[in-house]
């Protein structure tokens, strides 16, 4: 009884927390999106284009699925830990372990959304005289933006979510409160992993709605895959 | 294709007729029916060809057979039982069933996909493997030993055909359905497969429900064909011949097409006109094209006409039989057509 | 933090001799890797492993299940997947938070978090590989008179065998990746000597412990594909 009465209360004091810190989780929010977002950006200006190039040859299919496949192996924890040791405590390296964890699924689908673009309508396409650069843009890109979104989803999620693990690098964000009890106690520990949560779903939901936007008419809407 | 009127079609002695007694099939959420009081009876050992555009629901006709679709209203009776008293899973398991693109199962070797119903029937080993054998060299993939362990993959579409015919006639049903089985071949594969098919039935005598789009397929095959319009509807039943010379209505006429006159040919081989022919004429002159003895009249017509000549030498290995005109093969001897138009048996 | 860990200032472990990399915190110190290898990494190596496979195994059964009943009842699909997606989403940190004050700093809570992050792969895995079972076979099979359940067991699921594999490949690799994150929950796993050598901090340790859990990625992920082949020997068979 007094047990689960224990557990009633950590679990409901996370509320007041929420209410009585909102300024200081505010702030660790604008911390946690920034250490999130500026290496997604970046990988996005570098990952895109790198990916519809590959893409649109038909090359580096091996390169795509190797730089995946080391990605989704690659631990967040041992990647920042590798780093503090080479860069040292701090944003500049939480933003560089992040970005390395947002280029391969960015990189991978983007390469994969104009790899995978039926030949037959490329074809088609070069045979009414389009250039390789219209056969990219009228073609290639329109049919492939659904799955060019769904990788930057998969890697906003993502460095959202590993953002958390950056506090071990003293970066900031949401991380310092999931991570602290001893500072903001249970009930701030349980705040923390909430807002967080919401965090990243909201992030994903966001691009949800981008993906339903994005996919032409006339294209069966992409079945958006975390995966 | 030389077709002998005396050859006993029904090598089982029950009756596997298939009776459609009023059937109507009506999909729902659909406000016409796909098959509009169907009547129609294969008899035992025959081969009847369902034709028709698409929408003409004969696709759905052949799996009511099978229950892969239920009845509205009316009956289906094979033999003397109607199918609704058979549970659906023991029935299916009862009538060979092979479909376009074979639908053999991939991740089954030839000898596995062929051992499927024998192996839900619990035949002991011995017995499938004989069957399997004898079946493979009945479709002619001979040497059986080189068969057996490939998959569908390793296959081409030809030879996934036969595995597929090999298959449905696996456990001996008395009663098999074709669902537009060489639809995907091309047209010279596809030839080639109506003939063994034609063969392999001739020998087996499975009364046999055939669905197809090609109509010329259908006069080639068919004992009696059904000619289905949209909406569900039969617009005639009967021999190829007939369907020819008599379309019963508009709509069985362009079905038919333009060439319905020709396609009326190639009912008809040289050799039959030559026996319906009292006494066939033997000139010596021999400047005459040469054609084999079971050509159809059409193909011979062909060859005249490319000779620019006025008849043609019929030959069977080697030697002269006698001379066909010009007339005979426009305008055969009714005899001669008749021979394989009699009630539906005379293949 | 245990004795096993390099602790405080300067960087130097306090046993032995301590060789010039080790002084100096080279990337990563071959010698101190052997020496330490029995103490620092092989036991986070074999809790990792059972961690993975556990969490795997059960997700595999939960998720499967999922999928069957989502396959056979269309509409659960829908409500399912959205689940199994939320569950996704959330962070592997804020997920193991959550769960501690319902079932405390113990491997339960751990293996609770890992199993929600294999479902939303596995099942997706499953029902994608049922669903692209092709209609003919389907067709020609029910035709033949195999029951629901032949249909299921000879057709649908060796069929969707390759995409259930690479979906298992999938929900191996992340979970060893995740199954890091759990040193902060449990001492345990390969996440526990990166954890103990952050305040030092020593690239040694990370490095040895950080390029064990790939390797160990890899090498389930490679096993899988062993399995994978010899359960599907007709995607291999070419003319």
């Amino acid at each position: 009884m007094d047990e689960s009465e224990g557990l009633m209360n950590e679990i409901f004091g996370a509320f007041p927390f929420i209410a009585a810190n909102f300024g200081m989780l505010m702030e660790k929010t604008s911390e946690h999106m920034l250490i999130s977002l500026v290496p997604l950006l970046a990988a996005i200006v570098i990952g895109v284009p790198i990916g519809i190039w590959l893409g649109h040859i038909h090359k580096g299919e091996f390169l795509a699925v190797s730089i995946t496949n080391i990605g989704r192996a690659l631990p967040s924890l041992a990647l920042i830990a590798i780093l503090i040791g080479f860069v040292g405590i701090g944003m500049l390296n939480a933003m560089i372990a992040l970005f390395l964890l947002a280029f391969p699924p960015i990189l991978s689908y983007a390469f994969q959304a104009v790899n995978s673009a039926d030949r037959d309508l490329t074809r088609a396409a070069k045979g009414m005289g389009m250039t390789p650069l219209q056969v990219l843009n009228k073609v290639e890109l329109p049919l492939g933006l659904p799955m060019i979104i769904s990788g930057i989803r998969t890697a906003a999620v993502l460095t959202v979510s590993s953002a958390t693990i950056a506090t071990i690098a003293g970066s900031g964000g949401l991380g310092d409160v999931i991570l602290n009890q001893v500072a903001y106690g249970i009930e701030g520990v349980l705040a923390g992993a909430v807002w967080v949560a919401i965090l990243a779903i909201l992030v994903d939901q966001v691009f949800a709605l981008l993906l339903r936007v994005a996919a032409p008419t006339g294209v069966k809407q992409l079945r958006a895959t975390t995966v | 294709m030389t077709h002998s009127s005396t050859d006993p079609k029904t090598t089982s002695t029950t009756n596997s007729s298939i009776v459609f007694d009023h059937v109507t099939k009506l999909y729902p959420g659909q406000n016409a029916p796909a098959l509009d009081s169907l009547d129609i009876e294969v008899k035992s050992g025959e081969l009847v060809c369902l034709v028709g555009p698409s929408g003409g629901g004969k696709t759905t006709a052949l799996q009511l057979v099978n229950r892969l679709v239920d009845l509205s209203s009316g009956d289906i009776r094979i033999g003397d039982r109607s199918i609704m008293d058979i549970p659906a899973i023991e029935l299916r398991r009862t009538i060979g069933y092979a479909i376009q693109q074979s639908g053999l199962f991939p991740h089954y070797t030839v000898a596995e996909n062929i051992a499927i119903v024998p192996n839900i029937l619990k035949w002991d080993k011995s017995r499938t493997t004989r069957r399997t054998v004898e079946l493979l060299e009945l479709v002619g993939l001979t040497p059986v030993d080189s068969w057996l362990g490939r998959y569908p993959s390793q296959l081409s579409g030809g030879q996934q055909q036969r595995v597929g015919i090999a298959r449905a006639l696996a456990a001996d049903p008395p009663v098999m359905l074709m669902d537009e089985p060489f639809g995907a071949l091309d047209p010279i594969t596809r030839m080639a497969v109506q003939d063994e098919f034609l063969e392999i039935h001739r020998a087996v005598g499975k009364t046999t429900l055939f669905v197809t789009h090609d109509i010329d397929e259908a006069i080639k095959m068919a004992d009696r064909i059904a000619i289905l319009k949209p909406g569900g509807k039969l617009a005639q039943y009967d021999t190829p011949a007939e369907v020819l010379t008599h379309p019963a209505d508009e709509f069985v006429a362009e079905f038919l097409g333009a060439e319905r006159g020709l396609k009326r040919l190639a009912l008809t081989t040289v050799a039959e006109v030559l026996v319906a022919k009292a006494e066939p004429e033997r000139p010596a002159e021999s400047d005459l094209p040469k054609v084999e003895a079971d050509v159809t009249l059409r193909e011979a017509l062909s060859v005249v006409s490319a000779a620019g000549a006025h008849g043609a030498r019929v030959m069977e290995r080697g030697s002269h039989l006698g001379d066909v005109t010009l007339h005979d093969l426009v305008d055969p001897p009714a005899n001669a057509v008749d021979a394989r138009n009699g009630e539906g048996v005379g293949l | 933090m245990s004795g096993i860990a390099p602790a405080g200032d300067p960087v130097i472990p306090d046993y032995g001799q301590a060789s010039e990399c080790v002084i100096n915190n080279g990337p990563f110190c071959g010698d101190w890797f052997v020496d330490q290898w029995a103490t620092v990494f092989w036991p986070p190596l074999v809790d990792h492993i059972y961690m993975v496979i556990i969490a795997v195994v059960i997700g595999f059964v939960i998720a499967f299940a999922a999928a069957l009943i989502a396959y056979r009842k269309r509409w659960l699909a829908g409500p399912i997947g959205i689940v199994a997606t939320f569950l996704y989403t959330l962070p592997p940190l804020a997920l193991f938070q959550l769960l501690v004050p319902f079932t405390g700093l113990t491997l339960l809570t751990v293996e609770i978090a890992l199993v929600c992050f294999t479902l939303v792969i596995i099942f997706q895995a499953v029902l994608a590989g049922l669903a692209a079972v092709p209609e003919d076979v389907k067709r020609s099979a029910i035709g033949m008179g195999l029951n629901q359940r032949q249909l299921m067991v000879k057709v649908e699921l060796p069929l969707a065998l390759p995409s259930i594999i690479s979906g298992l490949r999938i929900a191996t690799v992340l979970t060893v990746s995740v199954a890091t994150i759990a040193a902060f929950v449990v001492d345990s796993g390969l996440g526990s000597p990166i954890l103990k050598a952050v305040s030092s901090p020593f690239n040694t340790q990370f490095i040895g412990a950080g390029a064990l859990a790939v390797l160990l990625a890899f090498v389930l992920d490679g096993l899988l594909v062993i399995v994978g082949r010899v359960l599907t020997p007709w995607m291999r068979a070419r003319v």
